[in-house]
């Protein structure tokens, strides 16, 4: 049976899930989508999810959304490395806890900023600098947290761990994006954040080269982004 | 080891989690948190969730928060019945799905509009999860998206004749979490509820179904949401 994943790389979850196949050798087909062109909004990707949303994959029959779930669903249907997904019922709470929190919190202050503030014009929707400065508060208090909660004491990854879980990949992959907006504010957003920087190196460096090779795309959207910002 | 549940009964996932604890036999002990007190930002539960959320829990020394997480990890430590949270890697990636798609789906559509509509007047103590003043515009978004959210659940996991979602026969913890959210919407005017749930049948079927099936804990656990809502309704009518 072959797996379908339907992503554009543009997408901080989608990302995610094409870096835990390849770091874990399973096999996939790439769908790609552009979300810019508003091809996740077309009846022939609705027929595969409903909430027109990527990431998505098909496997045989069996269709699945959200990113969380997808990367569980993997881990276990592939057997991946423990780390990924503990089996242990506290060890995968924890990662489970941090999946959770997630959506409300890191993504609720990452995406919205960054939509706001650079990637608005893109959709042809105007940024909303209100809506901005509200992500960007949550922004810091989830990255606050993260350092408190998870962070804390010498661990390479959250909780202490010595090596990633779907968790570390989730929310690294979802800062990551940040990477889209202009330097001054990603240096004052993050940069405060020691911890939170050397544990995004930590992610990368334990999924190369595939870190770096999914997140080409959003390289490369970084750099349109910049020389826009210098030429004005 | 002892089970430790911090909850208040006004919160909707404290609500599934102690539903879900009585209806399998699960010993806890309930410790009672005012959030309308601000109970949940002091530093000694702080010290047992530094997120200063109900719900959490405590098990011997392992403390968890999420109510998602805490469901999980309960259903698995207490062995209860399949279809809370099901063994079959297929059906627990559908239910899992439900779950990370409430978040920023049916939680955050219905969670802002019942506080930006009723509750953030009479309980300024949730002020720092959602901000200082009411809030017209917050609760017509939250409104829309609550809206979409009905219908995307009745769309994806309601459709035919099952009883739960996914066509299922029993509730899942996806269903009890879900329908927790959706009692909330209890706590607004009659009109308003009428207008949000009214046009999906199959949605108030579903809470029923949940509420039939996990009886007599979701009324007996709802009681001070219904005490909330009579409180509410009489301000409302003598206002």
């Amino acid at each position: 049976m072959k797996l379908k994943v339907f992503v554009d790389r543009l997408s901080q979850p989608a990302r995610a899930i094409l870096i835990f196949c390849k770091a874990n050798g399973i096999e996939f087909e790439e769908v790609s989508l552009d979300i810019t062109k508003r091809e996740h909004k077309k009846p022939e990707f609705k027929a595969i999810n409903p909430m027109g949303q990527v990431p998505a994959i098909v496997y045989g029959d069996f269709q699945l959304f959200e990113s969380h779930a997808i990367l569980m669903f993997l881990a276990g249907l592939f057997g991946v490395p423990d780390h990924w997904y503990p089996a242990d019922i506290y060890q995968r709470a924890k990662t489970q806890c941090v999946l959770d929190w997630h959506h409300s919190n890191l993504r609720s202050g990452a995406a919205p900023y960054i939509y706001n503030t650079v990637l608005a014009p893109v959709f042809g929707v105007p940024t909303n600098p209100q809506a901005a400065a509200q992500a960007d508060k949550l922004l810091a208090a989830s990255l606050s947290h993260i350092e408190s909660l998870w962070l804390k004491g010498d661990g390479t990854f959250l909780h202490g761990a010595a090596q990633p879980s779907i968790a570390d990949l989730g929310l690294v992959c979802e800062i990551m994006q940040l990477e889209l907006v202009d330097e001054k504010d990603r240096e004052r957003i993050l940069g405060p954040h020691k911890k939170i920087l050397e544990w995004i190196e930590n992610t990368k460096n334990a999924t190369k080269p595939h870190f770096d090779e999914v997140s080409e795309k959003l390289y490369q959207a970084k750099a349109i982004f910049q020389k826009q910002r210098t030429s004005g």
